[in-house]
């Protein structure tokens, strides 16, 4: 079968700042198929696992990353994990981006969005394409994941552009038609959709549900689309299944 | 012979292991984790006469041992099941029971015409008289034990097909609607379904589900649903089919023995992709270690204290 939960064993935590963390995780199996945009399920010592946006793979080194906020009682217990501890993680799940359709690609994302995109930064760098990042940020302190050349903007102004995500793609000098791809909170995607668009660019965006199964059977992390049923407003598909990556074009965010 | 080879009436199937409703889909994303061909069989998710989208908003809250969803019966039609997925679930190699949901009388009727004709493709209809995230039908109806037996009775006339009928555990007399259900002809009951459940946000005094409750699933209610089946075996003459929180071999047992005949595995994939393998595995196991010929002879062997 191609699917499988593992057992993987933490490597190494890296806390940003308080409740932003990088875990390191050896993982071969998943670590040989992971995709940008792609995520896993891991446990956490509740009843459900937590999904993360896969942050990188490094398939030689048979290890992947993953970020962590903490915002509640399940990522709260992974931050009490240590070096060597082992986790359940199901994986790789949902669908990445397109990273083989476009020369040319603009990362935009904020929040947790920032560690998908970090990977899928990695994966069109080594493939040679042209990737320009710009990653928002509430402040200074929040700061994660910036890369050299990376366009940074904090709403706060005390770190790289003073603004939001929008100010940081409007400070571009867009050359050809890019593909847009962004994560991070909704009405973040909603703006850099919209901001796509005005210029006639595609946009991909990745959507974030409460989730239980990830792996498509149980449809509670459903989001909407447009549907082509004449007479009917959306259609209910699955962020872990369907998605989580969806044409702007399509999902009704 | 095949030691977990159980009969539910008339219902042969491999193993006493069936993925229960909505938690399995129709089986494909489940084929990319195991051979689903070991189960017993496959139920599928509730179907209803139309397409449904199913509820908006938040359908899921965590719980102690277990969660709460609010789906609200989303699935794609009959007629589309019937023309893209019931040969698929055919293909499985393992049984096949059609999970019928509807919102009136005349829904669950209209139902079961529908999928009469392609009895041969299907071992029995899974009748829902339990789903608690819908406004009409299913666990309205299954908590009055007069209108189970009258839609009971009324499906009995329209299909040879063996009808089991899942039932709520929201009442306070599970007996009486199991009863009904086989005085109306049944040739089963499942139980159970959901316990209505809520959980608020102590944040925005909001109900975590936007559909305000949800069925509340997992380990956390296996104790309710043994009680359930034990109840139900001494009073019932048809065959129980056990759902509630199972997550192990020893949980199958020990529904066998309150009386199942057969059980339905479901939160469990929900967790572990691969739970109703590994259940099955365990279960083999337990038949060799303990030199049981036919895992069915655990059926109804619960000795209650005087």
């Amino acid at each position: 079968m191609d699917h499988n939960e593992y057992r993987a064993r933490v490597r190494s935590i890296r806390y940003f700042n308080t409740d932003t963390i990088l875990f390191e995780l050896s993982c071969p199996e998943i670590a040989s198929f992971a995709k940008p945009g792609q995520f896993v399920n891991v446990s956490c010592g509740k009843f459900l696992k937590r999904p993360f946006g896969i942050a990188g793979a490094d398939k030689d080194d048979g290890m992947i990353k993953i970020g962590v906020k903490i915002v509640g009682h399940g990522t709260e217990n992974l931050s009490l994990l240590k070096e060597g501890d082992m986790v359940d993680i199901l994986g790789p799940l949902g669908n990445g981006f397109d990273l083989d359709s476009f020369d040319s690609y603009i990362l935009a994302g904020g929040g947790t969005g920032v560690f998908p995109l970090n990977f899928t930064y990695d994966v069109l760098s080594d493939a040679g394409k042209d990737v320009t990042v710009v990653f928002g940020f509430r402040n200074r302190e929040q700061v994660v994941m910036a890369q050299e050349g990376f366009v940074v903007t904090t709403d706060s102004g005390d770190y790289g552009i003073h603004g939001n995500v929008i100010t940081g793609l409007d400070s571009l000098v867009l050359k050809g038609n890019p593909c847009v791809l962004c994560v991070g909170p909704t009405p973040m995607m909603k703006g850099v959709g919209e901001w796509a668009k005005s210029k006639g660019l595609r946009c991909f965006v990745s959507t974030e549900q409460h989730m239980a199964c990830g792996v498509g059977i149980c449809l509670v992390c459903v989001c909407k689309t447009k549907s082509d049923v004449p007479g009917e407003d959306f259609k209910h598909v699955r962020c872990c299944k369907d998605g989580p990556v969806f044409d702007f074009e399509e999902v009704i965010l | 012979m095949n030691p977990l080879e159980v009969k539910v009436g008339n219902v042969t199937l491999k193993s006493p292991v069936i993925l229960a409703s909505g938690t399995c889909n129709f089986g494909r994303e489940l084929s990319e984790y195991y051979d689903l061909s070991v189960l017993g069989g496959l139920s599928s998710k509730g179907l209803t006469i139309k397409p449904r989208q199913g509820n908006e908003g938040c359908r899921v809250a965590e719980c102690a041992s277990g969660m709460l969803n609010s789906v609200g019966l989303q699935n794609p039609g009959v007629d589309y099941f019937i023309e893209h997925e019931l040969d698929y679930m055919r293909s499985l190699d393992t049984g096949v029971i059609v999970n019928v949901a509807g919102h009136s009388y005349e829904d669950y009727c209209d139902m079961v015409k529908k999928l009469d004709p392609y009895k041969d493709k299907i071992d029995a209809l899974e009748i829902n008289l339990s789903c608690p995230n819908v406004k009409e039908g299913c666990m309205s109806i299954g908590s009055e034990p007069d209108q189970v037996k009258r839609i009971v009775s009324a499906l009995r006339d329209l299909t040879d097909l063996p009808l089991w009928i899942k039932l709520t555990p929201n009442v306070t007399d599970i007996t009486a609607p199991a009863k009904a259900a086989q005085e109306g002809g049944a040739d089963a009951v499942v139980l159970i379904n959901t316990l209505l459940g809520m959980r608020i946000n102590i944040k925005t005094r909001r109900p975590v589900v936007q559909n305000n409750t949800g069925g509340y699933s997992g380990p956390a209610v296996m104790p309710v649903a043994i009680r359930m089946v034990s109840e139900c075996s001494r009073v019932l003459d048809i065959p129980i089919v056990g759902c509630g929180g199972i997550m192990s071999a020893e949980d199958v047992i020990e529904f066998m023995i309150a009386g199942a005949s057969a059980v339905e595995v479901g939160t469990a994939s929900l967790i572990h992709p691969d739970a109703g393998f590994t259940i099955t595995n365990g279960l083999v196991k337990y038949c060799e270690d303990n030199n049981i010929d036919n895992i069915s002879s655990l059926t109804g062997t619960l000795r209650l204290w005087e």
